[in-house]
């Protein structure tokens, strides 16, 4: 369960951002990143969070995340307060980005069992969990070679493996698509459907409408840093003025400017 | 704690298989540095027998004088001599290696060494490293020519030759072969330790910091339960061990590249292992400790900064200068540990080493050393873990 209640983030932004935001800017040192966010993810269900790129996805995922914190409004994960329990959020989820990276000297048996020790799964835990996820995606095979010789949709695996090791109770997928080919892509679509069913709490960001299709329970969507639509999916689909999703969500953002 | 240490063992394996770290670590102090001290002090050695043993070629201009210099001095077989009739044609055949040295006499030098005045001779010669070896033969055969003809001068005037010594000057230096030996090369073993500690340190602190997020794993260690306190802690330890390594490689290197020297004549080394004892090691060591915590803190808050490895490989650079100079000020002869000295830092390690080779090290100022460098030491720690906390540092730019 995720309880966003609203939720801001400012940047202070640096000369350089400022010259390339221009003269009309007229933030000032600041850019609002979020602002006054709500929504609520539940257990079972895929919660979609869809803007186009600067919107405010990433920032409100890190904050769900802990790896930022926001200036005001409160957020819960799996129970607890993600200012006040950091520490139990981080242990409740598995975090995955499309740019998520791996340590290239080191074999995926290694790094999933770093990971599993930062989450306290060790002994034979680890190992029957292990074999369990290794087994699903097929990483026995490459599994003692170096990260930095396998082949991208390898390192995704890995990256999977690594994310759920600890069996989360919510799984945070950001943009986990971007830069991957369509075996890879739909692989990931596959995980994000099985951790729906397997009941944990899903949300994932995107800017690809036809992943939002496949997935989507419920959907919010971002626009300059604001939730422009909250509600379920079918009653988006239901209620939409547009002939097509995507041209229903560049009509709620407002022609996307 | 066990994050901590999960933390460490993690990034001591992958920056143990990282071969560049690998080498700026292990292998140039522990054997490439010790190569380049053999090879060089093997060619050192060959430059030198081969100065002092070639046969020279010496041209002498006799000006119309005796030839007793040529015949009673100069005919040696380790000499091949020329006799050149124009002065004006030395230098060419100096310049076209025809000539190593040319000895003119003053045309007036028989008549005034015969009136008991000083006879003068030219010598031409071309300097070099190589010739400056032979030259100081010439030189010995020429001092030799002149103390017969002193001796001859006595004879002539009936004089006894302790005539000449009106004072004997019986020096006793009281410094110790410690002292000496550590005045002399005793700036220059906590030089190359303090470099090494640096460089070492310098590569996994890049890999740590800027390289995790280069490669997109900081978010996912960020969001792992280990806190942030942990994460820095565990980097750090690494940083800073990696600096300790590969100073006390460097020691080791130079220990067994010194050792090894078969050039070096076993009294020589007798005496370097007398006066690199034990105790001395171990204070030097110790002083290894907060130097490498510092230069850990100091290196991984830039790199935590960087967003990636060629930046933090050009803010590192200019650093290396900052490091190099006051640790190269500490070898300068006359440079003393003082309150002053004591006060800044790489340069009072390095001062306080060499006192401590020299056996001259004031405990006092070795407690002011000490404290000093654990206060850095410290404060870089502490900057370090707030820098790594700081949002805008750690996605700066994203």
């Amino acid at each position: 369960m995720i309880e966003v209640e609203n939720i801001s983030k400012k940047f202070k932004l640096s000369r350089k951002q400022r010259r390339e935001l221009g003269e009309s800017y007229s933030g000032g040192k600041f850019i609002q990143s979020v602002s006054d966010v709500s929504f609520n993810c539940k257990p079972g269900r895929i919660f979609t969070l869809l803007g186009p790129n600067g919107a405010g996805k990433t920032t409100t995922l890190r904050m769900l995340g802990t790896i930022l914190v926001q200036d005001s409004g409160k957020i819960k994960v799996a129970g607890f307060d993600t200012l006040a329990q950091p520490d139990k959020v981080r242990s409740k989820i598995g975090f995955l980005t499309g740019t998520t990276g791996l340590y290239s000297r080191l074999t995926p048996e290694e790094m999933v069992r770093y990971y599993a020790k930062l989450y306290g799964i060790t002994g034979k835990k680890y190992t029957d969990k292990r074999d369990s996820i290794f087994d699903i995606l097929g990483i026995n095979k490459f599994k003692d070679r170096r990260i930095g010789k396998l082949s991208s949709g390898m390192k995704q695996k890995v990256s999977i493996a690594r994310t759920l090791i600890h069996d989360p109770e919510v799984v945070i997928f950001d943009e986990p698509t971007v830069g991957l080919d369509v075996i890879t892509s739909r692989n990931i679509i596959k995980l994000i459907r099985d951790c729906r069913d397997e009941g944990k709490t899903v949300i994932f960001s995107t800017h690809i409408m036809g992943e939002v299709n496949m997935l989507s329970d419920d959907l919010a969507i971002m626009n300059k840093g604001k939730i422009v639509f909250s509600g379920n999916f079918l009653d988006f689909k239901n209620g939409m003025q547009s002939a097509t999703i995507e041209d229903e969500f560049v009509r709620i953002a407002g022609g996307g400017e | 704690m066990k994050n901590i240490i999960t933390i460490f063992l993690k990034e001591m394996k992958d920056i143990l298989r990282d071969r560049r770290t690998l080498v700026l670590m292990i292998i140039m102090p522990l054997v490439l540095f010790p190569l380049i001290i053999n090879i060089s002090s093997k060619f050192m050695m060959k430059l030198e027998t081969t100065a002092a043993t070639r046969v020279l070629k010496v041209g002498v201009i006799l000006n119309g004088n005796d030839s007793r210099l040529k015949d009673t001095v100069i005919s040696r077989d380790d000499l091949e001599l020329t006799e050149v009739t124009n002065e004006e044609l030395v230098t060419e055949m100096i310049n076209g290696n025809n000539l190593d040295f040319c000895i003119t006499l003053d045309k007036k030098f028989d008549n005034n060494v015969a009136n008991l005045e000083p006879g003068e001779i030219r010598l031409y010669f071309k300097s070099s490293a190589k010739n400056d070896i032979s030259k100081r033969r010439i030189n010995g055969i020429l001092e030799e020519y002149k103390n017969k003809l002193l001796d001859e001068r006595f004879t002539k005037l009936e004089l006894n030759t302790s005539v000449i010594n009106t004072i004997n000057i019986n020096e006793k230096d009281i410094v110790s072969v410690k002292e000496k030996f550590g005045e002399k090369i005793g700036g220059f073993i906590p030089y190359l330790f303090v470099i090494f500690c640096f460089i070492g340190a310098m590569y996994p602190a890049i890999d740590l910091g800027a390289g995790e997020k280069e490669r997109g794993t900081i978010e996912t260690l960020l969001v792992s339960p280990a806190t942030r306190f942990q994460i820095v802690i565990g980097k750090f330890i690494v940083v800073t061990l990696s600096g300790i390594i590969s100073a006390m490689l460097t020691f080791a290197g130079l220990f067994a590249s010194v050792k090894m020297n078969s050039d070096i004549p076993s009294k020589i080394l007798d005496l370097i292992m007398k006066v690199i004892d034990i105790n001395s090691i171990i204070f030097i060591f110790s002083l290894i400790i907060p130097i490498s915590v510092f230069f850990a803190g100091i290196l991984l808050s830039f790199s935590f900064f960087a967003n990636s490895f060629k930046e933090a490989q050009s803010i590192m650079t200019p650093l290396n200068f900052l490091v190099i100079i006051p640790a190269f000020i500490g070898t300068l002869p006359g440079m003393k540990l003082t309150t002053l000295t004591a006060f800044i830092p790489i340069l009072n390690v390095s001062l306080a080493s060499k006192e401590i080779i020299s056996g001259t090290i004031d405990n006092g100022l070795l407690a002011i050393v000490y404290i000093s460098m654990f206060l850095l030491a410290a404060a870089s720690l502490f900057i370090c873990i707030k820098w790594f906390s700081r949002e805008e540092v750690i996605f700066r730019g994203s």
